[in-house]
Formats: C-alpha cells, structure tokens, sequence
C-alpha cells in the first residue's frame, strides 16, 4: 500500500500522467493517431534523447549541468560513423565511442570537481571546442555511406513496434533508476545536490561522486551518438547542436530540479518522450510542426514557474512554523497570531 | 605566481590591460604572418560580422552582474528579425513601425523572463531556456504568418533600413560600429555612473545585503533581462539591416560567443563584478581572432569555436584555481561559523 | 531526580579512583587553540568526557561551543591541541574520520536531505543490506519509543521532528560520544520532556553525551557534569551537584565582573523621559515574537538582552519590514511604520545593522565607498540618475574618520578588512541615512576588543547627536556597559525591563535565561 502511494507521489509520475493526458487528448480530437504504431512512434523517435537526457540527469541530481553533451554525442556519432564507413568492427567503433565520452566527462569533472569551475561555464567552452574539433575531424564534410546493416538495425523492432533500441533504452532506465534508488552508491548523487554539506557531515564521498556523475553522463552522450548515427544513418558537423537544451528541457519536464536532488531518471525519460513527440502529435492535432518550439517553451516555463511557488511556499511555511514554535506557548496572541497566519496563506 | 593570480582575481583595471594585451598580441601576430590584417577597410568588414554579437553581450554583462545568466537572447534575434520583415511585408507596416513593434516584443519578452526569474524565483538558467524554447518558436509561427517561405527569408527592404549596415560614416567607418559604440556608451554610464549601476552591482555581490539596504534587488534583477532583451532586438535589427534578410532563426548559436565575451571580459559568473570596458575589449579580441586566424593561418572559420572555447575555459579554470587558495576559503570558514548561529532562512 | 543523582555519584566514583578513569574517558580534547584570521576563537580549550556521562556545555553566543564541536566533528582543524578518544590519540581532519571513531553530531541546524524520506535520510551512508538496516532502524526506534513515518519527505517535517531524524542517525552508528547541539532551542515543552528522556536513555546505555544548551533548567534536569564556556576558554566546570543556577550564572560572565552594580559606564547622562518617545512600539506581534510593547526617547540607548532565539532579530527585522508583522504597532516619531517596506522605513528615519555581517551587512567583494553609501542610493542624495561621486567619496570619508576604520583607500574590498573595521563600515551606512532611530543587532560580534571599545565610542558619540539607539546583544557586559534602560526578550516575549540602576550582568543572564523571576522567589522565600 505504501509502496503504491509513495509511487503515485513520485514526481515523474505527473509528467507520466502528463504524458498519457497528452495522448488521449491528441486521441481525442484525431482518433487515427491511437493506433500501437504511432503510439510507439513517440518512444521509437525518443530513444537519443532519453539516452542523453538520463546522463544529464546525473549531473542535475549533484546540482550541477553539463551542457557538453550536444557536442559529445556529435563527435561520437561523427568517429563511430566514420570508423565504420571505412570498414572498422562495430565492437570497436563502439568501444572508442564510449572512450571518447568518458575522456569529455573526466574533462568536465576535472574542471567542475576539481577546478571548482562554473558548471555551466565550463561546460559550455567545452561545448565549444569539441564543436571545432568535430570540423577538425570530419574535415566540415558528411560522414554518409554508413554499413547497411548497421543502418537497417535501428528499425527492428524487439517488442510490438517498439525498436531494439528503445527496448534496450527502456531496460537500461530500468536498471539505472533501480541502482540508483535500491543500492547505497546510488543514493549519493542525490544526496550530494540535495545538501553538499549535510553529505560531507555524514562522511558521503561528494567529489568522486561528481566525478562519476559526469562521466556516466558523458557515456550516456555518447551511446546516444552511436545510436544517432544508426538511426539517422549521416552525420554532419552540426549533429547533435541543441541537444544539451533539449535534454535539460526533458528533465525539468520530467520533474528534475536544476538545483540538484529531486527527480528520477524515469522522469527524465518520460520528459524526453514528450520533448520527443510533441512535433509528432502537433501534426496529427492539425497543426503544423512549426508550434514545436513555442509548445516546448510553454510547457517548460509553466512546469519550472509551478514547481518553484509550490516550493517558496513549503519554505516560507516552514520557517514560521519553526519561529512560531520558539514563543513561549500558552497565550492568546501566539495562537491568534497563527490562526491569521493560516487563514492569510489560504486566501 | 602569485602576480597572475593577482591578476585574475582583483583588479578589473590589470585584467583590462591583460585584455589590451591580448589584443597588442594579436595585431603583432596577425599583422606580422599578414599585413593585410592591419588595413582598416578589412579590420572594419571582420568587426561588422560580429557586432551585433556584442552588442547584446554589453547587457549581458549586467545580467551576468546580478549574478544571472540569459541564454535566450540569441532567440530574440530571431524573433526581433522575422517580426520586422514580416510587418513590413505582409502587414503594410512602414519600416520603422515594424522596427519600433520588434523592439516592444523583446521588451515584453525579457520582462516576462525577468519577472519569473525576479519574483517566481525560479533560476534564470531555466527560465531563459524555457524562454530560447518559446521565443525561438514565437519567431517561427510569425514567419509562417508571411507569404513567404521562411527558409527563403523576407527581403528586399527599403534603402533606409540597409543604411543602418551599409552606410559608413566618413567612407570608411562603418555605421553599425557607431550604434555599437553608442551602445557600448549607454551600458558604460548606465553600470559604473548611475545609481542604478550601482544597485545592479550591490544586488550581484549580495541580494540579501541590499534588500537590508533599502535597494529593491527583485525590481534591479528584472531590469536586467528587459535591458538585454532590448540590446537583442537592436542586434537582431543591425543583424537583418546587414544580410538584408529577415530570418526567424537568425540569432541561433550566438550564446556561447556572448558567453563568453562577458565572461572574458573579466565579469565573475557568480555575479558581483563586471566591466562594460572588459566586455568591450573581449569581444574586439574574439573578433580579431576570428578575423586573423583563417586570414594569416588559413584556420577555417568552422574550427574557430576551438579558440575561442580553449579561451573561455582557461579564463574560467584560471580564475576560480586562483580563488580558491588564499582568503577567500577562510572566509567561507568564518561565513561557515556564522550559519551555524541562527535562522537565516530569507522569504 | 533519584536516578540522575546516583548517576553523579557513580561520576564522582570514576572522578576519585584513576585506574577508572582511564577505561572511562571516552573523549578528551586537550588545549584546543582556534583562531579564525586575527579573531581568537578558542583559547586552550581542555574538557573530558566519560562513559555515561552527559555533559553540559553552555556559554553565551560567540563563546566558541560550535567551534569546539566542529573541530570534534572533523569540520574545522585545530590551530593546536590534541584529541584522544578512549586513551588514543587521533587526528581527526574530516567529518568521516570522526564517524570512524564513533562520534556523531546532531547539529544546532539539522542538516538533513530535505528530498529524501525520513528512512534515506537515516540509513544513507551505511554498508550494511538494507533489510538489515531496516530491522535496526527498527530496533533503536523500539528502543527509545519513537514513532516516525519512515516514507515522508524530509522537507515536510517539523523542526521537532528534524532533530529526533538526526538523532536516530546518530544511534545508528552506535556513537561512543553523541553530541547535541542546542537541540531543544526550537522545540516544544512536550517534544523537550521527551527528547530529555531519551538523552537519559542513552545516558543509561552508557553513551557519553555533549549536550550544549542555554537552559538552564535542562543543565540540571539531564546534565551529570557541566563546562561552562566564555570567550574560548572553560571558566568553570566540575560535577552539576556541586553547583546551584547563581554559580552557572556567575559562571556566564566576565571574571572582572562586579555583580553588584554596573561599571566603566559613560558618562550619566540625562534623559528627558517626558518627550515624546521617538520609537512606540505597542502589542506587536510576528514570526517568532509576540505582543512586544516598549518605547524609545530621543537620544537615549536601550539595551536588548535574551540568547539566541528569543525573537530579538525576527522582531527587529519585521520593524525593518523584511517580514510580515502580525499585529500591533510601530510608530516612529507618531508615524506609522508597521508593514511598510524597508525602503520606506529607512527614508522615514529608521535603519538597522544586521546581526548577520556576512550574509545581510556586506558586500565583500566591494570597496569601502560603495558599502558606506549603499543605503543612500534610494534617496537623491547621491544623486537623481548619476552616481554623485563627491558626496560618495565624502560621505564615506566622513565615516571612516570618525569612526577611526582602519582602511588603505576608498576603494578598498571590505572583504579584506578585520571584523572591526568592517562592522565600522556597516555601522557608519545605518548611520548615513540621517536616521532618528538605529537598531544594532550585535554590533560587536566576532570582534576583538580593541575594536569593541571603538564601536562602544562610536556609539556613545553618535547617541550624542540626539540620535536614539535599540541595541540588540548577547553580550550582557555590553548592555550594562552602554544602556541607559534595558529590556530581556525570552521565548519570543519581554520578561523583563530594567532601569539604570538595576542594570547589573546577573539580573540581565537570570532573565535571558528565564530565571529572573525564580531568583526573586528564591529571595522571597
């Protein structure tokens, strides 16, 4: 029973019940979009996004953000990609995807863990140069002539009409959040974002777990490249531009807090299947894909803007509460003084 | 040693003259590997690409001084850009009515960014995320409002508008430099002459401290995203005035080179401390760089974000190692002391 | 009673016969020097404590208990000094090392994940399985007989609650030493009876225990032995029935202190107490205080004594209009000021210097000038659009002579200044307001004495301008030293106003402490 309402409480649920709101809705006024295989459109189209936006989760649950990833996931896609058209092993290209992204992680870590760097900062000249060592690499020309077989692979599907790959996106978010909420590792991450200092006092390690979290999600990036380039079967110089805002996007939408502890990578991969799919379900609702952006934007801010009042409110409660428990009890003015408090808060 | 940490962490004035340094540098190096950098006329066509760029950093500078950041800016060029053409073109709007009505919206925009950052206290880096999201798309139904094709962009204005990019006072000096350092001028006085500098400085170092000083910080920090929403749409307008097109994606991929302008520039992240003169000279030291490096060493202009992100994440890395030694942590230790006394939570 | 009182004697057995001692001393702190900059914190600081035994710390603001317990906890390093814990010498340098050596810290704040459920909160960190650690939870809440929702949110518990989440993780490391940092500060009289029983329970399980409080009440109540703390050295301490509540409160203050009347005051000087009072404040009420009454006359110093936590700065503050006030009135010079925002507040002649330098006072990373005349930016001053940079410079020059601030130019980064000079800084920007009334919230907090004496000048200088003045401390010495009347906040309320002449260290601490009036009887009697 506990288990059941602690579950409906999760805040990646209301994005959940959010997003199944959003298909009925769409279901609603364009009955032809219920049908398995657009339904499982939405997931299939997500599975790059989920991949980046549950590593950004990490960086996010320690209180901090990595806006590298766009980048990350462009070069890794733009080296497995050229490595196989030139005839390399699939094992690997993959080997020296994920390489590649842990290396871009350490990198960010070193700056944020060690240096002591803005996050945001740093992470954005990381974006920078990584975006020019991408020219650098391909030379500013399309990696294209990708194996076939490779190509082909990211249309099989494994359940129904779900893909392979977002079947095996959906069993790693599995394992994942069960680590991360079940073993005692797992609990770190929040709890660092949660209260940096609070951790240090009960003796939490707060820096290797910065470091880890910034390269498991340099590793999330980059498996998302590897998949990116099978599902879109061409790189350019400019894949994966914006990706770092799309995935933060899917997190806020999935109930992560920016300022670290709160949320689940469930929610982030529930928010990046309405990043995902809000194009989509635009068209089948009659409009044009063109409300995408102003959509996302909306849904964003309302959700953020929400969240934060709800939580300035908790605070402000709290506080009195505690000043309110410190005068001596017994008198009427103390209690008269709550009893108007409260019925100020409910007007 | 202990000379650059020095100068990488007090004195705005020893890092202003590191940055004329750079620049002495560069015109050395440039001008040596090819005179050709040193002709006027040429120096003049490479700083007009970039100053519309620089023109917002100037008031992101005063965002980044309240301790902020403002990553939607680049999507108000756009908006500022499409707005324009399509008023004109397609509402019969004179070209200056559509100029003056694309101001208005950014204003409205940053305002509205602004106040749920000021007032919802929800933090600014999601807030102009959700705001890139919703004004980049704001531009792109806007475009579909026009006859034409958004991804031909409206053209053919009328000689006064292409005056404000094409004219050049005195044969040689562009006009749009004029307005950049008019621009340039306003966000001088307005930071280091005014009161309102002034309170925009103290609200950075301590919002808490000047709410105790009778400053009304929330107000000072929604002006600031007003101040830069309006240098964006003064941009976006030089931006559209200079291709002769109007675009509704025409600002995208600017944040990290005003980014990184401001933060070059000398202002802290953490807010507090900025130079408009800092701001100033970075941005003319990018440019150059930009300029120089595919003209002397035959750099591509696409592997140029390498630089220019090696840059900022050396300025940032650089500052913070030399912050974190000396007496700022054993302030934090007295400031760690100083929590433990009392509530202190603010409302 | 009974059982507390065998406790001692079994204390004073351990004390007598050293082959005891020895095996019995769990931790022992021996010189402990700390200073932060120029500011000594700690002066040799030696204390033991024993198996079963429950100490209690108490000493006023500023006396350097956090400090101690933080260099316990591995959060500060000691200048010098050494800690032992069972006859061992160890080196503590970091809060895990202290949990290694069964030490735990239930801190004044509790410190917990406000996102995480009561029971992530408590068994985070632990190797054990967490079916394992489930049944020990629930053994050591069984226990001690607490019942706690293991499945709710942090961030939803009380303050009350907060702190019994912090102890049930410190017994779940099985603590050799528990310290309890002001736990009952924000408690109500039923959560302190039964947080006090459970101190006794560990107590019994022969846990040593810190307990530092500024009750008191409890020090009798709980404690088996006491130390009493004062500017960073232990002035007294021995076993809690050798002592009665006159000695702890002679304890509290200065050694040089007469108890009979107050010393080295200024100069008498004559209030007119027939004007009408320049500050009525009548049955307000607020966040943490309630139905204040007082009044304040022209170019007259009112004290305002009570510990931490009484209400004095949210009561403050609130008159500043950074909170809601909830009743009453405040009139200033016959104007109403009550709700009003601070900027108004101040352009109608009040002004405050926070209590809490760093956080609300200054602005570190900025110059001398910029601090000085950061409160007069509101008014025209310093100028209607364009920073008067004359009146800038000349405003805070004026204050920094006359206050003596130590400072190498106008431009200088406050940051880098001593505690003095910087509380200068913030006292000459209340006073650059041209203000009628000026509440000081420990004003010389944190300070050396050499600038205390100059704070103390200032304010008797400025007080002769006319300007009337509503100082808050927690140092009693400074009230008597400065008040021409004095007020005591306790729990939220005024227990107590005194004259001039009653003005003496002893009745201030009585009445801070709550006990004022049991002395009376106690006299009565």
């Amino acid at each position: 029973m506990g288990r059941i309402k602690n579950l409906l409480h999760a805040r990646s649920m209301s994005s959940l019940v959010f997003l199944v709101i959003l298909f009925l809705v769409v279901g609603l006024i364009n009955p032809a979009f219920l049908t398995p295989s657009n339904v499982s459109a939405c997931f299939n189209t997500s599975v790059v996004y989920t991949l980046v936006a549950v590593g950004m989760a990490f960086t996010l649950f320690i209180g901090e953000i990595d806006v590298s990833v766009g980048a990350n996931l462009g070069l890794v896609a733009a080296v497995v990609g050229s490595m196989l058209r030139d005839g390399q092993s699939l094992g690997l290209a993959i080997i020296v995807g994920v390489v590649i992204g842990a290396l871009i992680g350490l990198i960010n870590a070193w700056g944020v863990a060690i240096m002591k760097a803005p996050s945001l900062i740093f992470t954005l000249g990381v974006n920078g140069v990584l975006r020019g060592i991408i020219y650098v690499y391909t030379n500013g020309a399309w990696v294209e002539n990708l194996p076939k077989g490779f190509k082909d692979f990211s249309s099989v599907t494994a359940v129904g009409d779900l893909t392979v790959y977002y079947c095996a996106t959906l069993v790693l978010v599995a394992v994942v959040h069960f680590l991360l909420t079940k073993t005692k590792r797992g609990r770190y991450f929040h709890a660092v974002g949660d209260n940096a200092q609070g951790a240090t006092l009960v003796g939490l390690p707060t820096r290797s777990t910065t470091i880890l979290a910034y390269v498991i999600c340099g590793v999330m990036a980059a498996v998302g490249g590897i998949i990116f380039c099978s599902r879109i079967g061409f790189v350019t110089p400019a894949s994966g531009n914006g990706y770092e805002m799309k995935a933060i996007a899917a997190c806020v939408l999935g109930g992560i807090s920016l300022l670290g502890g709160v949320g689940s990578v469930v929610g982030s991969a529930i928010g990046a299947v309405i990043m995902a799919s809000i194009s989509y379900l635009l068209v089948f609702m009659g409009f044009s894909s063109n409300y995408d952006n102003a959509i996302t934007g909306i849904i964003l801010i309302v959700i953020v803007v929400v969240d934060a009042l709800l939580q300035r409110r908790a605070i402000v409660k709290n506080r009195h509460a505690r000043l309110a428990a410190r005068v001596s009890s017994g008198t009427e003015a103390a209690t008269a003084a709550e009893g108007k408090d409260q019925e100020g808060g409910e007007a | 040693m202990s000379r650059i940490k020095q100068l990488l962490t007090r004195g705005q004035a020893s890092w202003n003259l590191i940055l004329i340094g750079l620049l002495v540098l560069e015109f050395v190096v440039f001008g040596a590997a090819n005179p050709k950098f040193l002709r006027p006329a040429l120096l003049f066509t490479s700083i007009n690409d970039n100053l519309p760029v620089f023109m917002i950093a100037l008031f992101v500078t005063l965002v980044m001084v309240t301790g902020g950041i403002d990553i939607q800016v680049a999507s108000l060029v756009g908006l500022t850009s499409i707005t324009i053409g399509v008023a004109w073109q397609d509402f019969g709007f004179s070209i200056w009515a559509a100029v003056a009505l694309a101001v208005a919206i950014c204003i409205v925009c940053g305002a509205f960014s602004g106040f749920l950052i000021a007032y919802c206290g929800v933090q600014a880096m999601v807030v102009t995320l959700g705001g890139s999201f919703l004004y980049s798309g704001i531009a792109l139904l806007v475009s579909t409002l026009s006859s034409t094709e958004s991804y031909q962009g409206i053209g053919g204005f009328p000689d006064e508008f292409k005056f404000i990019a094409s004219h050049q006072v005195l044969g040689a000096v562009p006009f749009q430099l004029l307005i950049y350092v008019a621009l340039f001028a306003i966000a001088f006085v307005l930071l280091h002459k005014t009161k309102y500098g002034r309170k925009v400085i103290l609200t950075g170092v301590n919002a808490q401290a000047a709410e105790y000083s009778g400053i009304n910080s929330r107000l000072v920090i929604m002006s600031t995203y007003v101040l830069s929403a309006a240098a964006a749409s003064i941009a976006g307008i030089v931006l559209t005035a200079y291709l002769g097109t109007a675009k509704s994606d025409l600002g995208g991929g600017l944040t990290m080179d005003i980014i990184t302008a401001v933060v070059l520039g000398g202002t802290l992240s953490t807010g507090g401390k900025g130079s408009i003169i800092g701001t100033a000279l970075a941005s003319f030291a990018i440019a150059f760089l930009k300029f120089g490096l595919p003209l002397c060493f035959k750099v591509g202009t696409q592997y140029l974000n390498i630089p220019v992100g090696i840059l900022l994440v050396a300025v940032i890395v650089g500052r913070s190692a030399a912050s974190n030694t000396g007496f700022v942590p054993m302030l934090r230790a007295l400031f760690a002391s100083k929590v433990g006394h009392g509530p202190n939570v603010k409302a | 009673m009974e059982a507390a009182g065998s406790q001692q004697d079994a204390a004073k057995q351990d004390g007598s016969g050293i082959s005891y001692q020895v095996p019995n001393t769990l931790l022992s702190v021996q010189n402990i020097y700390k200073s932060f900059g120029s500011n000594a914190v700690l002066k040799g600081i030696s204390l033991d404590l024993c198996k079963g035994q429950v100490l209690a710390l108490i000493g006023g603001n500023g006396a350097g208990k956090s400090t101690l317990m933080k260099i316990i906890m591995g959060i500060y390093s000691a200048d010098r000094g050494e800690i032992t814990i069972a006859g061992e010498k160890v080196d503590i340098s970091n809060p895990k090392a202290a949990l290694a050596h069964s030490i735990y810290m239930v801190p004044q704040e509790p410190m917990l994940f406000p996102n995480m459920t009561v029971r992530e909160n408590i068994v985070i960190g632990f190797d054990e399985g967490a079916s394992e650690l489930e049944s020990r939870l629930r053994s050591v809440m069984d226990e001690i007989g607490w019942s706690l929702d293991l499945d709710r949110k942090a961030s939803t518990l009380s303050i009350a609650e907060q702190g019994m989440v912090e102890i049930l993780r410190g017994l779940m490391r099985n603590p050799k030493v528990l310290i309890l940092d002001e736990p009952t500060s924000a408690l109500t009289f039923d959560e302190v009876q039964s947080l006090l029983a459970c101190v006794q329970e560990l107590q019994n399980k022969g846990i040593g225990i810190i307990y530092i409080t500024h009750r008191l009440a409890e020090v009798f109540e709980i404690g088996t032995t006491v130390a009493i703390l004062r500017d960073g050295i232990v002035t007294t301490q021995g076993n809690v029935f050798e002592f009665t509540r006159d000695d702890l409160v002679r304890g509290l203050l200065p050694a040089d202190a007469s108890l009979s009347s107050g010393k080295a005051r200024g100069a008498a000087r004559k209030i007119d107490y027939s004007q009408d009072p320049v500050l009525k404040v009548q049955g307000f009420c607020g966040y943490g205080f309630s139905d204040i009454s007082f009044d304040i006359y022209p170019g007259e110093i009112v004290g305002l004594a009570g510990v931490v936590g009484a209400g004095r700065t949210e009561m403050a503050t609130t008159i500043f209009g950074m909170d809601k006030a909830l009743g009453g009135s405040v009139l200033l010079n016959g104007q109403d000021i009550t709700g009003r925002k601070t900027r108004q507040v101040i352009s109608m002649g009040l002004n405050y210097v926070p209590e809490d330098r760093f956080n609300d006072g200054l602005y570190r990373i900025r110059g001398v000038a910029e601090n000085t005349t950061s409160a007069l930016l509101s008014s025209s001053r310093m100028g209607r659009l364009f920073l008067n940079a004359k009146e800038e410079e000349r405003v805070s020059q004026s204050y920094v002579d006359r206050f003596r601030t130590k400072v190498t130019g106008l431009d200088q980064e406050v940051g880098g200044l001593s505690g003095g000079n910087q509380q200068k800084i913030v006292i000459g920007r209340a006073f650059s307001t041209s203000p009628k009334v000026v509440i000081l919230d420990e004003p010389t907090r944190g300070i050396d004495a050499a600038a205390r004496g100059d704070v103390y000048a200032v304010l008797q200088e400025l007080r002769d301008t006319g300007v009337s003045i509503l100082l808050i401390s927690s140092d009693m010495e400074e009230v008597v030293e400065l008040s021409d009347r004095a007020l005591v906040m306790y729990q939220g309320r005024i227990v107590q106003e005194f004259e001039r002449d009653q003005i003496v260290q002893e009745n201030l601490t009585a009445a801070a402490f709550g006990v004022y009036q049991a002395e009376a009887k106690a006299v009565t009697e």
